[in-house]
């Protein structure tokens, strides 16, 4: 009875909307004073997990936010751009109740960290059978430029982003580490066998792809993985990524270093894929959400990116994977840290910061 | 006071221009590593256009944090100079080496151990900065002994 008093009254205290004349949309506060939320994994349209990257694993039930955060959550660096990072659902969550997250993991009694991905049931309150299935290698002495976004590809191996460091930027180019990569492996932390360098000796047999930056999106739409990646100074690309492929980093790019200094005077070169789209100058962008809802049927069929720069979120409109238009929205909300889509078709967002907020994104 | 002016502006360009010719040789240096395709013009391009760029649209002009380092340490190696007894060039040589590993060693400290000067992430690349800031406070110091001698 007590909880749900709590609970009526903190959705009566939070869910204050605000009107547009001219969107077709309002927005919907469901929990602010959010301790930089990062990830987003959609367990309903009323129950929703997220990571805060102090450490905090959060649940929103039935609307409302539990003031608790859940327990068993491992120890995380929180540092720089460092923390609880990447959260997703195991496809078949509903009866097993697995997630997967990722954070900057300390490494004992060193000054170093490193990428690490975790398995876990969620029961009540509390994450049990906890398990890591991938610790990025070398650790790295920096905190930032970690990617910890995950996707699942249609045959249920997991996919996950590892940033380059910003320090080891050349490493992206080598196969004989984790930076700049994307990562896929078994749910169980296996490696797939027919990943493309298993059988390459000196390569690392979970690469999947590699000279990527610092990917923060990665999404799966009918099988085509399109993942979003910061650029230096310049140069934040949208790819579709694929098996083996090398995308550039750093020997080709199209930003420059934050000194001013030309990181490489090429853009493209054999053998090296070129984005489907680049920013220059940067938007930073975060998450990533396919839209396939038809909620918003103007938005049906396209591809939603959060951008931290200067805060607002780019919607691509797709035909099959080819970007026919831009626009620009909610940039009235300062930097949004990730998006992602409701089964009923509306859009939740992460606000970036110490007081970030959750916010939905409805039809009026 | 006017030539003293000249000579420490001369110092901190020329200091300027030696970082930045580091910053360029550690990344064309690497992109000849992995087979892209680099010419001499390419690297000499890249290194006006880094003069350009460092100085005018980084996130900090680096003549301006080269300048603030060496100022500091001219002006204490002066004041040291006054009951120490060592001559000006290997003074003013030593001032301008930990100027330049002050930002070197400093920088990365107010970003999150990330380094931002790319050609002073190795040891070895830390060491020729080094080493070129000792150059140029050395020439500083050679052209007040000449002043003096004058």
């Amino acid at each position: 009875m007590i909880k749900k008093i709590f609970s009526l009254f903190t959705l009566i205290l939070f869910s204050f909307t605000i009107f547009s004349a001219e969107q077709e949309y309002k927005y919907q506060i469901i929990a602010d004073n959010l301790s930089h939320p990062w990830g987003i994994a959609v367990i309903d349209n009323n129950n929703i997990l997220f990571t805060e990257l102090s450490g905090q694993l959060r649940l929103i039930e039935d609307g409302v936010l539990n003031p608790e955060s859940i327990k068993g959550v491992p120890e995380v660096l929180f540092a720089g751009q460092g923390g609880l990072s990447g959260i997703i659902l195991d496809p078949d969550f509903n009866s097993n109740n697995k997630i997967y997250i990722s954070f900057s993991s300390p490494d004992e009694g060193r000054k170093t960290n490193t990428l690490e991905v975790i398995s876990a049931t969620l029961a009540t309150g509390s994450l049990e059978e906890v398990k890591t299935i991938f610790k990025a290698s070398p650790s790295r002495k920096t905190a930032a430029h970690y990617g910890a976004r995950m996707a699942f590809l249609d045959d249920g191996t997991l996919l996950i982003t590892s940033g380059d460091g910003f320090n080891y930027r050349e490493q992206a180019q080598y196969l004989d580490n984790h930076f700049g990569k994307i990562i896929r492996i078994n749910t169980d932390g296996t490696i797939p066998k027919d990943n493309p360098f298993v059988s390459m000796p000196q390569a690392l047999p979970e690469i999947w792809s590699y000279g990527h930056r610092n990917l923060q999106g990665i999404v799966v739409v009918d099988g085509v993985v399109y993942e979003n990646e910061h650029g230096p100074m310049g140069g934040d690309e949208l790819n579709i990524a694929e098996p083996s492929k090398n995308y550039g980093w750093p020997a080709i790019t199209y930003g420059k270093d934050y000194s001013g200094a030309t990181i490489s005077p090429f853009t493209e070169k054999e053998g090296m894929e070129q984005p489907i789209k680049y920013w220059v100058p940067s938007i930073a962008p975060s998450g990533m959400t396919y839209y396939k809802g038809t909620k918003f049927p103007e938005w049906t069929n396209s591809l939603f990116i959060s951008a931290l720069v200067p805060g607002d979120v780019r919607r691509l409109g797709m035909s099959g994977s080819q970007i026919i238009n831009e626009e620009i929205l909610f940039s009235d909300l300062g930097r949004i840290r990730d998006i992602a889509t409701l089964p009923d078709g509306s859009l939740i967002l992460a606000t970036d910061g110490p007081k970030g907020k959750l916010i939905r994104v409805t039809n009026k | 006071m006017i030539i003293n002016s000249l000579n420490i502006t001369l110092s901190i360009i020329i200091a300027t221009c030696l970082v930045i010719l580091q910053e360029t040789i550690s990344n064309i240096s690497w992109l000849l590593s992995v087979d892209m395709p680099v010419s001499f013009g390419i690297f000499i391009s890249t290194y006006f256009n880094n003069l350009l760029a460092m100085n005018l649209s980084g996130a900090v002009p680096l003549i301006a944090l080269v300048a603030v380092g060496f100022l500091i340490a001219y002006l204490v190696t002066r004041i040291i100079l006054i009951w120490v007894n060592v001559p000006r060039p290997y003074a003013y040589g030593f001032a301008g080496a930990t100027a330049i590993l002050a930002i070197v060693l400093l920088m990365p400290l107010a970003f999150y151990n990330l380094d931002i000067l790319a050609g002073g992430r190795s040891i070895f690349g830390k060491s020729i900065l080094t080493f070129y800031g000792l150059v140029c406070g050395y020439y500083f110091g050679k052209t007040l002994d000449k002043q003096r001698a004058s």
